[in-house]
């Protein structure tokens, strides 16, 4: 405090290691006392130059480097990659195709959002609850690599369809294991409700109003917190989505409880989906079974990261390598709100607002 | 579930963490680890070199056929080549433990060797692949099918056009 009792104004930086994740991004943010005033954000620590390299590889190779963007979306980027060259080659994905697209696409969705809401209880201070969710995810990433054989770089998709194949014995093993998590998520869902450690953390902090929402253009959990009642899946289907009884959860608070309630009520229904999608799977062929030159040409694919829209455009010539690849990505989009989400926040909240948005660094910076 | 009966419960059912290296290790049987190659069923194409994206796998051409490696420390596991094999000639076992020593490191390849053979038709020095027979309808027999392998590409394609097909 300085003399005549008002604050005094401070520039502290956040990061670039440890804010909230093990990514790197650089905060600097002013703060008057506790108080955040301002803040500056700066990226760019891992940049990986992987656009450039998607037009040194072929596009049978590019489905697994984009796999490889980043981890927790590694189902979105070669899915969108794939529909962006089947849009171009006028592939027909198999029905059993498609089925099996919104398995693989579900599963990681439910890891992947069980990892966020679990790090927001880290970050709470509420270690031995991170442990006991870490868990329950756990059960979900056992099941991803009993059925695609990795945790993480699932190798689901290709162009004209998918990789794998489910049999009567992995169906009632994934069955099994939903089972499993469905009562840990409600209790999840209960502890989230009633904890007042997380509740005093969480609620009414961060706030990103519906105003401040369209205006930055948020995509995913984070914008149907605010009100932004928008879901890819249901505003432009893509695989099996349009026979499928999606529910798109939102709330209107935009504070970081509610981001996080959204996150864990649809892991619910992504395992509503995942069993519906399980009991309908038709038969047939997985994919195409074969391997087309993709003719020159350009497509917009987008779908329903577990962060949020994320889209490809892709142009393609007479090589066999695409001419470019962009791909915008949703932690792009809901950054920036950050610095709205931490206008007038205090110091120790900063890590739970960044966590908040779900910040995936790979993806952005690739 | 409360804090106590959770606690409870995890007193009950043990240390969630694995035992390894004490214990064995969760491996499921579709995980995606080492690869390897059966050189009898290669067509000799080169698909696998052409889709692998880290490009871990080599052919080069020797005085003695065709070779084939696959550099386990470059493999990125993603399993592109047997998906795209024709014969399922290569293959990823769940085999994950590839640690080893330093000085070991050149020794992690899977290498495979595709033999010449001379060609019992014209005598043409030739590579002893699998022939590309998957479409020859109807199947081949064993011994047509021995016969067909044991030519070159050339006398392949004779033997094949020349196969009486019954009607």
């Amino acid at each position: 405090m300085s003399s005549n009792n008002v604050p005094e104004t401070f520039s502290i930086p956040v990061g670039p290691l440890h804010v909230a994740l093990e990514e790197p991004m650089y905060f600097k943010i002013d703060v008057q006392g506790e108080t955040v005033t301002h803040v500056d954000i700066n990226a760019g620590h891992v940049h990986r130059g992987i656009e450039y390299l998607t037009t040194k590889r072929t596009m049978y190779q590019n489905v697994v480097l984009t796999e490889r963007i980043c981890s927790l979306c590694s189902n979105s980027h070669p899915q969108t990659f794939a529909m962006a060259a089947e849009q171009i080659a006028g592939i027909e994905v198999p029905e059993r195709g498609i089925y099996l697209r919104v398995v693989a696409d579900e599963l990681k969705r439910v890891a992947s959002h069980l990892f966020n809401t679990a790090l927001l209880v880290h970050l709470t201070g509420y270690e031995t609850y991170f442990m006991h969710m870490m868990q329950v995810r756990e059960i979900c990433q056992d099941t991803i690599e009993s059925i695609f054989g990795n945790r993480q770089d699932i190798g689901a998709m290709c162009i004209g369809g998918v990789r794998y194949d489910l049999d009567e014995k992995s169906i009632a093993y994934i069955l099994s294991q939903l089972d499993r998590i469905e009562p840990e998520v409600h209790d999840i869902i209960k502890t989230y409700k009633s904890n007042g450690s997380i509740l005093r953390r969480t609620k009414g902090v961060g706030v990103l109003t519906h105003a401040d929402a369209i205006a930055t253009g948020v995509v995913g959990p984070v914008a149907r917190a605010s009100g932004v009642d928008y879901d890819v899946r249901r505003e432009a289907p893509y695989a099996a989505y349009d026979r499928l009884p999606l529910v798109v959860h939102g709330a209107t608070d935009g504070d970081v409880w509610s981001r996080a309630m959204v996150r864990l009520q649809e892991t619910l229904t992504s395992i509503d989906l995942l069993r519906v999608c399980l009991r309908d799977l038709p038969g047939g062929a997985v994919n195409i079974n074969d391997r087309p030159d993709i003719p020159p040409g350009q497509a917009i694919a987008r779908c329903e990261a577990p962060r949020g829209e994320v889209l490809y455009y892709l142009r393609t010539n007479d090589t066999p390598q695409p001419e470019r690849v962009k791909w915008r990505v949703p932690t792009f989009m809901n950054w920036d709100a950050v610095c709205f989400m931490m206008q007038g926040a205090k110091v120790a909240d900063i890590a739970i607002i960044v966590n908040s948005i779900d910040p995936c660094l790979s993806c952005t910076e690739r | 579930m409360n804090f106590l009966s959770l606690f409870a419960r995890n007193l009950k059912s043990g240390p969630q963490v694995e035992a390894f290296p004490f214990g064995p290790a969760f491996t499921p049987d579709r995980l995606r680890g080492r690869i390897v190659f059966n050189a009898d069923h290669c067509e000799g194409c080169r698909i696998c070199e052409r889709v692998c994206p880290a490009n871990a796998i080599r052919f080069a051409k020797t005085p003695d056929g065709m070779t084939f490696d696959c550099w386990h420390n470059t493999c990125v596991f993603c399993g592109n080549c047997e998906f795209y094999c024709p014969t399922d000639a290569i293959h990823q076992t769940n085999d994950w433990n590839l640690a080893h020593t330093q000085a070991e490191k050149f020794d992690m390849v899977e290498h495979g060797l595709i033999p010449n053979q001379k060609c019992v038709e014209c005598g043409a020095t030739a590579l002893n692949t699998a022939p590309m027979v998957k479409n020859a309808k109807p199947p081949l027999s064993e011994t047509e099918y021995a016969e067909v392998r044991a030519r070159c590409p050339k006398c392949r394609a004779k033997y094949l056009k020349n196969r009486k097909v019954p009607s």
